[in-house]
């Protein structure tokens, strides 16, 4: 074991280098330098700050907030260190360990990606439906607000007054026949062919007049709103938005970076549009719409056969219908929606019967 | 690497030039670039100058700093901050970040001796929580009270002027903070570096500059960017030595103008040139006692490195980072240099206490240390 070394000492008052000699010993270093003569540096009172990555000098500090400093080129010091002075433990790097460090590198790389994969899958959705019922629904239509305003826009909105009032009957019909709802529910037609319908938190439904177009009567429109407004009423948009924010935290935790996400954050009340829900929200909103229609006493074939045209119509012209792919229509689904249709023994009461529903959905 | 004193404290680094040596390096007579807006010179990189200017006679000494990191040892400790950051929920964060830049700081040397970094995780959290505290609450009720509260509109009004102009004050002092706590946590042969210009001040250069700017359409800015460089540099200590900076908005006027003009035609292209003139400007007239910074970046070797890393980028799908970052620094130092004669021996001690409030807070705008 070498107990001499060479290095150099920093007085930590001047920037001046002061050559050293160092002698290992039991319970501390010897140290040696030409102004300041020979002093023992007691182990424990020393740190390491540098010195444990392949290349570094070995760097050791004493004293409070402006230390003396120890530097000493040769990392094999550290072995001799530890030799000298087995008792140290980890107040000293082992480079002996390094080896290990690789290892826990890699184990790291693993952990990495089974954590990630863990709170994205598991985490997230489990939070997002523990935080969800507890978001005041005031922010929810702050959030809604400027959602709308960009989903939206004022000068897109068609504006005839009966296409208007038709809207709010039926959301009025189906909403009065469950239980009272914290929120008040707006309808937004938009003047674009999209064949699309999207629920906003706070209570605001955007309706395309692409897919208004292609329901042939009330009873089929009322099936999309009551799905669009389970939506609502059962928080899925709030949850996706805040499962969407837990997704950009994630992400800044994997980059290093906050500046990203927060944009992204920002970014989700515009990519709203985009938002998609779980497979489990969707058949929620389905059997919960179902209900709400079948409470109504509408009837129910009108939403059965909507959703059985839309989903007809997908071989044909595929990107037409947005619709589809925010809402993916299996088969199981629509079967699903067919039993409980048939289970209903009650009488359907028309929905609208005064107005002529062809002409209505050609205004805006 | 030369070293040693006499006892008496005389310099004995690096000869003293002779007579009027300070050298009067170039002063750019045409329109320099405009300086970055980003960050005054890190604590201590050196740079050296091409060719020793013709009064200089024993100034040929050129010092460079140097990077001995690689992209592997970071993608490591990267990978390491990350899981611990992940199963800690977050809070791991400041420690991570404390660890890069000791990494960073304890690979980069210059005249043979590495920087190293005090700072510690446990002072950037509480940052940071006083940040959020003194700052971020107020502002968060103050948009609750504009955006989300049915309370009348003057309410809304004054509410809505009062987080503004609290935001307004935050960059400034986010700014500030951040480069005190950063300088007085560096050290370099055991000597800690400091800032002390005072928030107000800058806040005062912002809010002029803004006005400004305004009044004239833009053509201020050069100014104010100067003017900013000044404070953040001219404020700037190695323990008692000062940096200097000498630039002048009117130098960057032109090449500013320029860039504007040729926005156009050159489809925005000429702003990587004016960021490399105004890069090569403020080192180029940042000094350190009769020593000197110079820069060598130009347009065409600074948009070649984006795109190579844009390129690795990509094509990592962004796991190359840590190699980027590498590059980046390495970039940096090789066209970076201190000239001139070095007179440490004068420099004593002089750290300054100082909060990690400001660092917490920048926290909230950047991704960590710039160094470079």
């Amino acid at each position: 074991m070498r107990t001499d070394w060479q290095g150099t000492y920093l007085d930590g008052r001047t920037p001046a280098r002061q050559p050293a000699t160092v002698r290992l010993m039991r319970e501390g270093l010897e140290l040696t330098t030409e102004a300041g003569g020979t002093r023992l540096w007691r182990y424990r009172e020393l740190r390491q700050t540098q010195g444990s990555y392949a290349g570094e000098e070995v760097r050791l500090e004493r004293g409070g907030e402006l230390p003396e400093t120890l530097l000493i080129p040769d990392s094999a010091f550290l072995q001799s260190l530890h030799e000298a002075a087995p008792d140290v433990g980890l107040r000293f790097h082992d480079p002996r360990r390094r080896s290990a460090r690789l290892r826990w590198t890699i184990v790291a790389v693993g952990g990495v990606l089974a954590v990630t994969v863990a709170i994205y899958l598991w985490g997230i959705p489990l939070v997002a439906a523990l935080v969800t019922p507890h978001v005041p629904v005031a922010w929810e239509e702050a959030l809604g607000r400027s959602a709308v305003s960009y989903l939206a826009p004022p000068e897109r909105r068609c504006g005839d007054p009966a296409l208007g009032a038709a809207m709010d009957a039926i959301v009025a019909r189906l909403l009065a026949a469950g239980p009272p709802s914290p929120y008040t529910m707006r309808v937004y037609v938009v003047n674009r062919p999209v064949v699309n319908a999207l629920a906003v938190p706070g209570g605001h439904v955007v309706i395309f007049h692409g897919l208004l177009e292609r329901t042939s009567t009330p009873e089929e429109l009322a099936g999309v709103m009551a799905h669009e407004l389970q939506h609502i009423l059962r928080r899925h948009t709030t949850r996706a938005v805040i499962q969407d924010m837990g997704t950009g935290l994630l992400l800044m935790a994997l980059t290093g970076d906050v500046t990203g996400p927060l944009a992204y954050g920002l970014e989700t009340a515009r990519a709203l549009g985009e938002l998609r829900y779980s497979r489990r929200a969707e058949e929620e909103a389905d059997v919960e719409g179902m209900k709400m229609l079948l409470a109504a006493r509408v009837a129910p074939a009108g939403m059965i056969t909507f959703f059985g045209k839309i989903q007809k119509e997908e071989g044909a012209q595929p990107k037409a219908l947005t619709y589809l792919s925010s809402h993916p229509l299996p088969a199981e689904r629509i079967a699903r929606l067919k039993a409980l249709a048939e289970a209903w023994r009650g009488a359907p009461e028309p929905l609208l019967p005064g107005d002529d529903w062809s002409a209505l959905t050609k205004r805006c | 690497m030369v070293d040693g004193q006499d006892p008496a404290g005389r310099p004995s680094f690096f000869r003293k030039p002779a007579s009027g040596a300070t050298p009067v390096l170039h002063r750019p007579v045409a329109a320099p670039p405009p300086a970055p807006p980003a960050e005054p010179p890190p604590p201590g990189p050196p740079e050296h100058l091409p060719g020793p200017p013709p009064e200089g006679p024993g100034l040929a000494t050129l010092r460079r700093p140097t990077f001995h990191g690689t992209g592997g040892t970071l993608f490591g400790i990267h990978l390491i901050n990350t899981l611990l950051t992940l199963v800690t929920f977050g809070v791991y964060y400041f420690w991570a970040k404390t660890r890069l830049r000791r990494y960073l700081f304890s690979q980069t040397e210059i005249e043979g001796d590495r920087f190293a970094y005090h700072g510690t995780g446990r002072e950037l959290l509480l940052g940071t929580l006083k940040a959020a505290l003194v700052f971020g609450v107020p502002i968060f009720l103050l948009n609750v009270i504009r955006d989300v509260l049915d309370v009348p509109w003057v309410l809304k009004v004054g509410a809505g002027l009062l987080s503004g102009s609290l935001l307004f004050v935050l960059f400034p002092v986010a700014m500030v903070g951040a480069r005190r706590y950063r300088l007085s946590r560096t050290s370099w042969r055991g000597i800690r570096f400091s800032f002390r210009g005072h928030v107000w001040e800058l806040v005062k250069i912002v809010l002029v500059g803004s006005i400004l700017t305004g009044f004239t359409f833009g053509l201020y800015y050069p100014y104010l960017l100067v003017k900013r460089q000044t404070f953040m540099i001219a404020n700037s200590y190695f323990g008692s030595e000062r940096f200097d900076f000498a630039g002048r908005g009117r130098d960057l006027f032109w090449v500013y103008v320029q860039a504007i003009l040729l926005t156009l035609p050159t489809l925005g292209l000429c702003w990587v040139w004016y960021i490399a003139r105004k890069r090569r400007y403020f080192w180029d007239h940042t000094s350190f006692g009769p020593a000197r910074f110079s820069c060598s970046v130009t347009g065409g070797a600074l948009l070649g490195l984006w795109v190579v890393n844009l390129l690795l980028l990509v094509c990592t799908l962004g796991i190359g980072w840590p190699w980027v970052r590498v590059r980046n620094i390495h970039f940096a130092f090789r066209n970076l240099a201190l000239t001139g004669p070095l007179d440490l021996a004068r420099i004593q001690q002089e750290a300054q206490r100082v909060s990690p409030m400001g660092e917490g807070l920048s926290g909230f705008f950047d991704s960590g240390f710039d160094l470079a």
